[in-house]
């Protein structure tokens, strides 16, 4: 599973890094450190990077393919 | 103004929302001229609040140059991001006066406001409100202390009301202890105390946090935000941000926490105190507390609504919109969308993906979040600890307030 986070779409509720702290981290302004990447989300982590996703306000993280 | 016929957007035949039923239910017809300011609103809050999300989105006001009020979870998502469309810079609530100066950076626009949010953010982080969180939760069982033994509390006077000044001013801005009772107090008197009193009072705080930041000028730097605030940021045209602008961003990080965060505390403790078996599933599930704080905002969101003004002709919920309508995310209503929340009315803390826009969407969402949240599970956790159960003192009601806030003034609570 592989998601991607809209770079000009997150503005750091922070949200992801609460829900799947093993797939989402936020930087020192509390963004999304991987805002304008892919993310490989980590096998065994889907659950918790599904609900990061809903979770977000912004709808800044999306299933990516 | 834009001409919307709004019996087009509400259901048609529809018994419930003709006009003569509004207002013999409500006192007003909210859907066709919607008034933030009318005490018919904060006597039916979530009543109105609940038809307007299902059965009319748009609401419109005629109130001075008219406004429109969205309040699907969509709409207002797409307005707080479309900052293009949908300008801040001419202020966050409809009819404002031309003479006030505004706010910082909440009223602004990137590129100045992104100036003004990247220099800040940092300060206001998760990870930072982390590091506060023991100090904020000795502050919680100080103020028990002084209550609990009585068997009941004043919850807004004596909890509610005391902690977000002391957590922002102690622990954010490092304002003197000495110097807390009084402002507190001003700050309380600035937003709550007699409408003639109010503009005095704020007058006496907005000097304090100007003399504050003076003081902090000849001081070596601390590396905190008063030092970020004080060096300040360069504009797009190349010149400072002026001083006006530095006092103003202290005002608006007061401000912007203290208010919401009292109906965040009050909302929450009377939610509690109602919901004997939900307090249960926290007492039992500690591990709940924060996904609950989530519902707590979504559900009785603090903002009612804050607005924009459109920069050009848009189309929104296929309403036709024109340069220089004024709009309003209505927040309360987005938290309570049926098209995103399931059972919206129905606080659920066993589910932890929770979607709401209570502290806002887009570049100016709440830069205080972060403090909110950790302040709101903090006091969960402490006071559970102590008073584990507790009620709305028979016989007493709770005092609300509406404005594009919803404000409560008074809760009495009791406990064996
Ligand atoms: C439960 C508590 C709170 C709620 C519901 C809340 C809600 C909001 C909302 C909806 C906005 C967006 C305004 C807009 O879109 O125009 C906002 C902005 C803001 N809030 Fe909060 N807030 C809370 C607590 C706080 C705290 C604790 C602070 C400060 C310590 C704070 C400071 C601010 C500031 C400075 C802004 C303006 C940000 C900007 O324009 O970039 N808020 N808040
Ligand atoms: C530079 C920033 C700000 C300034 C200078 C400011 C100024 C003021 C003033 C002068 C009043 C008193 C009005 C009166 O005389 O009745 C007031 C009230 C209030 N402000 Fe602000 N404000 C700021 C930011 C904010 C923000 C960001 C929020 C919320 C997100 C907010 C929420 C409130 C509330 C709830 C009231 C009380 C309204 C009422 O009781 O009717 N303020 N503010
Ligand atoms: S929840 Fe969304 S907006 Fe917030 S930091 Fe994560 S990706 Fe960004």
């Amino acid at each position: 599973m592989r998601m991607k986070v809209d770079e000009l779409l997150c503005t750091g509720h922070g949200r992801c890094a609460k829900f799947a702290p093993g797939v989402f981290t936020l930087d020192d302004a509390g963004f999304n450190t991987a805002a304008g990447e892919t993310v490989d989300v980590p096998a065994g982590q889907e659950d918790d990077a599904t609900k990061a996703m809903k979770a977000c306000p912004e709808r800044a993280i999306s299933l990516a393919d | 103004m834009a001409k919307v016929n709004v019996d087009e957007l509400v259901e048609q035949n529809d018994p419930e929302t003709t006009p003569e039923r509004l207002v013999e239910r409500f006192g007003r017809d909210f859907f066709r001229d919607f008034d933030i300011d009318d005490p018919n609103l904060n006597e039916h809050f979530h009543e109105v609040i609940d038809l307007m999300v299902q059965k009319c989105p748009v609401a419109h006001s005629k109130v001075g140059t008219g406004y429109y009020v969205f309040s699907s979870e969509e709409a207002v998502r797409r307005i707080g991001q479309d900052w293009q469309t949908f300008s801040s810079a001419k202020g966050y609530i409809p009819n404002r006066p031309d003479d006030q100066p505004l706010m910082i950076p909440v009223e602004q626009d990137p590129p100045n406001h992104t100036s003004w949010r990247r220099a800040l953010n940092p300060h206001m982080s998760p990870q930072v409100m982390e590091g506060i969180k023991d100090d904020v939760a000795r502050e919680v069982n100080l103020l028990i202390d002084k209550f609990i033994d009585r068997g009941e509390c004043e919850f807004i006077s004596e909890m509610a009301g005391l902690l977000p000044g002391r957590a922002f001013f102690i622990y954010v801005l490092g304002v003197p202890v000495d110097d807390l009772p009084e402002l507190v107090h001003d700050v309380d008197k600035s937003l709550f105390g007699p409408l003639d009193q109010r503009t005095t009072y704020h007058k006496k705080v907005y000097d304090y946090l100007e003399a504050f930041l003076k003081k902090r000028k000849d001081m070596p730097p601390q590396g905190d935000i008063v030092d970020t605030i004080l060096k300040g940021v360069t504009y797009k045209d190349g010149n400072e941000a002026p001083w006006d602008h530095q006092v103003s961003v202290v005002l608006d990080l007061t401000y912007g926490g203290i208010s919401t965060t009292i109906y965040a505390l009050g909302s929450t403790a009377r939610h509690l105190a109602d919901h004997p078996d939900q307090r249960q599933q926290l007492l039992d599930n500690p591990e709940w507390i924060e996904n609950s704080v989530e519902e707590f905002v979504r559900a009785y969101s603090p903002v009612v609504a804050m607005g924009r003004t459109c920069m050009k002709d848009v189309e929104v919920e296929g309403v036709s919109l024109k340069e220089g309508d004024y709009v309003m995310m209505g927040f309360s209503g987005a938290g309570r969308d049926p098209r995103t929340i399931d059972n919206p009315k129905e606080l659920n803390f066993e589910e932890p993906t929770v979607h709401h826009a209570t502290f806002g969407v887009g570049p100016h969402r709440c830069i205080g979040s972060h403090l909110a949240r950790m302040e709101l599970a903090v006091f969960i956790r402490e006071w559970l600890k102590r008073i584990p159960h507790f009620r709305v003192k028979p016989g007493t009601k709770p005092v609300y307030e509406t404005g594009f806030l919803r404000a409560m003034s008074s809760l009495m609570l009791e406990w064996d």
